[in-house]
């Protein structure tokens, strides 16, 4: 039994068989690019934050766009010297595709990783400091942690008197994480008091964990254990409790409706025989050590703070500030906006921020950016004049206004106009080059703990752009990948279908290239779209 | 797509042709997003550098699509299933940035946000 | 085994190997039949629904008896540690009534109804309806199979976890559904997220069967298969597939989103200043749009609900004009309708968003579209419905179900014209209504086409009919049920019962007779129909009974058939051996007229297969458009 029209089209419509299976997958990726570009259009039309608009370092975007059409180029080529049978330049052709789809994944693998080791964060007032997050030293120096790794200065420090851990919910590799911290600092964690508990109803209590005890994950467990057991034990009598007295409240008044009834059947609970059900437990930290936990996995407070996973750590909390040991840009364009909002002037806003007030770099750096700001003004009125009512026609745009990234740190180094700095070819990919131009361009910044609002990497947590930014294009990426492995399947080992059936080789080459060439579409309009606009 | 040796080496100076328009485009859209002399509408980023920019980018994939990806000579039944897609893609994207636009009755929408 | 001259033996031919002897492995389990998976399908579509179904029984105790403990034959099959974590003191919580919620409609939807409809009913019908040897992509059509076992399994799987499976509607609108399951630490291992998982995987199972489809009904006709000869069954799976094709692509976008927004912390569907009472203000950066993920899914979510239909009707249209001996009455009206309304289905997506705030600009042309897309269905029901008149109707087991069907959806569809309009909507959105119309449609109309659709092929698969006193017994109650269920939801609505209250209203019900608060009084007053939908719901549930033994006896003792076609009808599954082998048919079929051709008036039986040669020709037999 063979499946008609695979090789040969069908004479009717014309078409064989995948030929219309991939023009119909392509419609249906039409569909979810276009639901990423509408959530995109829908994202930006109503961002109540400023939009980073070519915030992207253009150079690695548009190679890959010259290296994405070259590789649709070339890709046609393999197809029609296929078709003419010739099939070293098919392998020729095919194989610089499949190179440029290498390149491609390179130079994204490097922006991303770029992105992913930036640093940014919001201050309160809506300032957002961005740069490169510094390693904790010491004088002989860099200090390592319990692992053996460097500590990026990015945590929150307890000084940890009491845990506190939830029965059931204690994530484990977080309990290792204590012990192995514990460890390092040379103090033990150790079980509070003694734990007696009935594990089987009608069996004696059994010592489950006894005072002093060193906290692992086999006792939490343990505890666990007995505590659903006791949880089900309990659930169950009460349960036939509350059945009977439904019951006999049901056959005491027959009339009366159930919702009637409710509030006066209970359970009673002393007429029960309920197990103890220990929900949480408690170590105490000896020596009190300092632990040091990820921000996000914390709910820090001065007294007493709690994980995730409801872990409570008493104890007061240490500085936890977070250090830059290069800060790379500020931007005060949110601060301006909501100033706006507001009915305030931006610039006395800013004038008046926790960081221009409180850090004489940037104070500098911003009175800098005032004088070019005039500047700029001054050239757009002479370049294209002023309108009937005066305005000038041209105006500074907000990140011209508000924002000083790393190229104009680096002006400001160098005694230069805005957009006058000397940048490097490798830094238009890998970012500002922090070793040759040093701390005076890029200085260290420490910020309290408090004056973080909210801070990430540069990854989709940062803001609805960059979500939107690696989604899509690692969506893309992904459909470059799937491309290129099948364009390869065919270039490594497609030679024994050339020699049976060149024609159905065609053919399958001509369906890779159409996806290959939608995959070229899809960035077309994404290369513009997110690094350009 | 059983084409003649001779229809394909034509088609070779067709595909380089239309290779070398892709490259001018991509070079076009760079130029006119960071070169500021050839900023048009208001200074940096406006709706009309918005719609040049989706004009180039749609311009130069159209030709991927008719020339590169044959639809220039596709059957019919091909056309309408990807014009579809297309389609509704369009109505998907415009209907839902339509529903925070009011652009009829509005009367804000028409003032300047 | 069938020979195509028009095809190549080379390329071709290579798929012979393996099918002399398979082994069990590979014809039952791994089987790229389209027969087997068809049957695949159904049963796990059907345990889904087995499931799903027990879920709203548990519901339904919630409603009726909200503050008393599950009965014993209720939760015998819980484990004790499962009551202790979701049920206090025996009672269902509202977090557990949530989680069931969510998961019923997410099961009945997307694991039971449409695997039944499309991945069962097209799989097994449509090949063999066009005359073709199989799908024409075999394998794909098993990974379809494959991969929608495993998104059913992985989002079912959540039941057994600390999180439970997920608890924020079918619809899993955000900010709730990125946030639920929050406090869980691996992400990957809460309910939530394993919905998503879920739901992606059931996506690509959808998308790669629709592009299967299409591709065969475009191109595997079999010979004199003319476009205006097709049945309506397949004009009716094609429009399906291409509702599946090009709608669900941007749920798919929207769940990477939500995945994203609760795993990798974006803001996608976050607004700015989220404050949770268990975590306090939100870290997320916000600037996202809660209001982007209902757009996003209701543009799924309308052509979902036309995906759920049209394979009933594909049913329902086959089953008519074989029981009534007469053609489906306005085949060409019904096939335009159909192309139109898979048309508009995708531009009508806001009326489920009326109280979002949209403009008023564009919820009235949402309200267009959608008052417009009642139309088609009306013309298409109506046709059903005049398909009835002056034909010679034998009441068999499917003609029984098909021909409730017709007042069952009559009353959905009608039900669902009320809520079209956006001012009417922002009344009854979120109500009792709005769940008593859809469950109009989908239970006693779509899983009555599909009830009629398993007794009418039944005979086909095993050679047996099913027992019609046992379908009796299966039919009535249940028609009396379902009425019993959804007709009392009706009116609740329209008194404002909200949907998702899971005590039945008892919170808002007035305590005293003379109460003041209006609406309390009016809860009071309606808050006893619970009782009537509960006990409906539990009897169907024993009725259902009835089916499942029919299904499995009628396999082994049903009444053996007498011909390969045994209600004699006229399309071209009928053409096969009992049941089909391998390749379908034995020669390759030929057609060479209409789909209904019952009772011609120049001819002496009442029925003229599709694929018998004429006897007298006087015009050419082929469409002249076709010279295949």
């Amino acid at each position: 039994m063979e499946i008609p029209y695979i090789v040969t089209p069908r004479k009717d419509t014309g078409l064989f068989n995948s030929k219309i299976a991939i023009w119909l997958f392509l419609a249906s990726e039409v569909m979810l690019f276009g639901g990423f570009f509408s959530a995109y259009v829908f994202l930006r039309l109503g961002a109540d934050f400023p939009w980073p608009e070519r915030t992207l370092p253009v150079m690695p975007g548009l190679i890959n766009t010259f290296v994405l059409i070259g590789s649709s180029v070339t890709v046609v080529f393999a197809w029609a010297s296929l078709k003419l049978g010739n099939w070293r330049m098919f392998q020729l052709f095919m194989g610089i595709t499949v190179a440029c789809a290498g390149i491609f994944m390179v130079l994204k693998g490097i922006e991303y990783n770029v992105k992913f080791h930036h640093q940014a964060v919001r201050l309160p007032d809506f300032t957002v400091v961005e740069g490169h997050l510094a390693y904790e030293k010491d004088e002989k120096g860099y200090v390592l942690n319990h692992h053996g790794k460097k500590i990026e200065e990015n945590m929150i420090f307890v000084e940890a008197k009491q845990l506190n851990f939830s029965t059931v919910r204690f994530h484990k590799p977080w309990v290792e994480e204590f012990i192995s911290q514990a460890e390092h600092r040379n103090a033990k964690i150790l079980l509070a008091s003694d734990l007696n508990l009935v594990t089987e109803f009608g069996k004696p209590a059994v010592t489950i964990g006894k005072a002093n005890e060193p906290l692992s994950v086999e006792l939490l467990a343990k505890i666990k254990k007995a505590y659903l057991a006791a949880r089900a034990h309990n659930a169950e009598l009460r349960t036939d409790a509350l059945r009977l007295a439904w019951r006999e409240k049901k056959a005491e008044f027959p009339d009366k409706k159930d919702w009637e009834l409710t509030r006066d059947v209970n359970v009673d609970a002393s007429k029960l025989e309920l197990l103890e059900e220990v929900s949480t437990v408690t170590f105490n930290v000896d020596p009190p050590a300092k632990f040091e936990f990820k921000p996000r996995d914390i709910k820090e407070d001065a007294t007493s703070s709690r994980l995730r996973d409801d872990t409570v750590i008493t104890g007061p909390l240490l500085p936890s500030p977070m250090v830059f040991h290069h800060m790379d840009a500020v931007d005060f364009r949110h601060l301006a906006m909501r100033a706006k909002a507001k009915g305030q002037d931006p610039i006395k806003a800013i004038d008046d921020s926790w960081l221009v007030q409180n850090n004489p770099f940037v104070k500098k750096a911003w009175e800098w950016n005032k004088l070019q700001v005039a500047k700029i003004e001054k050239e757009l009125i002479d370049g294209y004049g002023r309108d009937e009512q005066g305005k000038p026609k041209r105006e500074p745009i907000a990140k011209e206004r508000y924002r000083l990234g790393w190229k104009e740190f680096a002006a400001i180094a160098e005694g230069k106009d805005r957009g006058d700095a000397d940048i490097k070819m490798r830094e238009e990919f890998l970012g500002p080059d922090y070793a040759k131009r040093g701390d005076e361009t890029f200085p260290e910044f420490s910020l309290p703990r408090e004056k973080v609002a909210f801070a990430s990497k540069f990854t989709p947590t940062w803001n609805t752009y960059y979500a939107l930014y690696f989604t899509i294009t690692g969506l893309h990426g992904l459909h470059v990948i799937g491309g290129a492995l099948v364009l390869a399947y065919y270039l490594f080992f497609g030679r024994k279908m050339f020699d049976e059936n060149p024609e159905w080789l065609a053919n399958r080459v001509e369906i890779g290239g159409l996806f290959w060439h939608f995959v070229d579409l899809v960035w077309i309009f994404v290369f513009p779209i997110f690094y350009l606009m | 797509m059983a084409d003649s040796p001779e229809a394909i080496k034509k088609s070779i100076r067709l595909y380089c042709i239309v290779g070398f328009i892709l490259f001018l485009g991509t070079v076009i859209t760079y130029l006119v997003a960071t070169v500021p002399a050839l900023d048009i509408g208001r200074h940096g980023f406006d709706v009309y550098d918005c719609i040049l920019g989706l004009a180039i980018a749609a311009t130069k994939a159209g030709f991927v699509l008719l020339i590169f990806m044959h639809f220039n000579h596709e059957k019919k039944a091909i056309y309408w299933m990807f014009a579809s897609g297309i389609i509704m893609a369009i109505a998907l994207a415009g209907l839902t940035a339509l529903a925070i636009y009011n652009p009829i009755f509005d009367p804000l929408f028409y003032s300047g946000r | 085994m069938s020979s195509h001259p028009s095809t190549a033996h080379g390329p071709d031919a290579h798929h012979d190997d393996h099918h002399h002897n398979p082994g069990f492995l590979w014809k039952y389990v791994f089987s790229t039949d389209h027969k087997m998976i068809g049957i695949q399908y159904a049963i796990t579509a059907m345990l889904f629904l087995a499931f799903g179904f027990y879920l709203m029984m548990v519901m339904r105790w919630s409603i009726a008896y909200p503050h008393q403990p599950l009965p014993e034959w209720m939760s015998f099959i819980f484990n004790d540690g499962w009551k202790a974590r979701w049920l206090l003191d025996g009672k269902v919580t509202g977090e557990t009534y949530n989680m069931f919620g969510a998961m019923h409609g997410t099961i009945m939807v997307f694991l039971g109804i449409v695997p039944l409809g499309f991945g069962a009913f097209g799989n097994y019908v449509t090949p063999l309806q066009i005359g073709a040897v199989d799908m024409a992509f075999p394998k794909l059509n098993m990974m379809s199979y494959w991969i929608y076992l495993a998104g059913g399994l992985v989002m079912c799987a959540s039941f057994f976890m600390e999180s439970g499976a997920a608890k924020s509607g079918w619809t899993n609108y955000s900010p709730l559904a990125g946030f639920a399951d929050g406090q869980i630490v691996n992400q990957w291992l809460a309910g939530q997220t394993q919905w998503l998982i879920g739901l992606v995987l059931l996506i690509t199972s959808s998308l790669l069967g629709s592009v299967n489809f299409i591709t065969t009904i475009i191109n595997l006709r079999a010979r004199g298969m003319t476009w205006m000869r097709l049945p309506f069954f397949v004009w009716s799976m094609l429009v399906t597939a291409f509702l599946l094709l090009l709608a669900f692509p941007p749920l798919e976008a929207a769940g990477i989103m939500q995945l994203m927004d609760r795993v990798l912390h974006s803001s996608f569907f976050m607004p700015s200043g989220l404050y949770t009472g268990a975590q306090g203000l939100a870290d997320l950066s916000g600037g996202g749009s809660p209001l982007l993920f209902q757009h996003l899914f209701w543009f799924l979510g309308h052509p979902e609900v036309y995906v759920l239909l049209l394979p009933a009707f594909a049913c329902v249209a086959e089953i008519i004009p074989a029981n009534t001996r007469k053609p489906l009455w306005g085949y060409k009206s019904m096939v335009y309708s159909v192309l139109v309304l898979g048309f508009l289905s995708f531009i009508v997506w806001a009326h489920h968003m009326y109280m979002t705030g949209m403009g008023a600009a564009v919820s009235t042309f949402f309200q267009t579209t959608t008052v417009l897309i009642s139309i088609p269905s009306v013309v298409i029901i109506t046709a059903l419905l005049i398909s009835l008149w002056g034909g010679s109707i034998r009441f068999t087991p499917p003609m029984l179900w098909a021909c409730a069907f017709i007042p069952m959806f009559g009353i959905g569809g009608l039900t669902g014209l009320p809520l079209a309009f956006n001012l009417v909507g922002l009344h009854l959105h979120d109500t009792y209504y709005v769940i008593g119309h859809f469950h109009y449609v989908v239970a006693p109309g779509i899983l009555f086409g599909f009830f009629a659709g398993v007794l009418h092929w039944y005979p086909k698969i095993t050679g047996r009919y099913m027992n019609s006193s046992l379908n009796h017994l299966h039919f009535w109650p249940s028609l009396i049920c379902m009425n019993l269920i959804f007709f009392p939801m009706l009116m609740q609505g329209m008194a404002g019962f909200h949907r998702r209250w899971y005590n039945g209203g008892d919170a808002y019900m007035a305590k005293t007779q003379d109460s003041a608060n209006v609406f309390a009084n009016t809860v009071a007053q309606h808050i006893d129909m619970n009782l009537i939908m509960s006990y409906g719901a539990w009897a169907m549930a024993f009725f259902q009974i009835f089916f499942i033994i029919n299904l499995f006896t009628s396999w082994k003792f049903g009444r053996k058939v007498t011909s390969d076609n045994p209600w004699n009808a006229t399309t071209l599954e009928w053409a096969t051996p009992t049941p089909p082998g391998h390749g379908n048919f034995i020669d390759e079929p030929v057609v060479y007229r209409g789909p209904y051709e019952y009772s011609r008036p120049d001819h002496a039986e009442d029925f003229i297969p599709q694929w018998h040669k004429p006897v007298a020709v006087t015009a050419p037999v082929t469409d002249p458009k076709d010279p295949a």
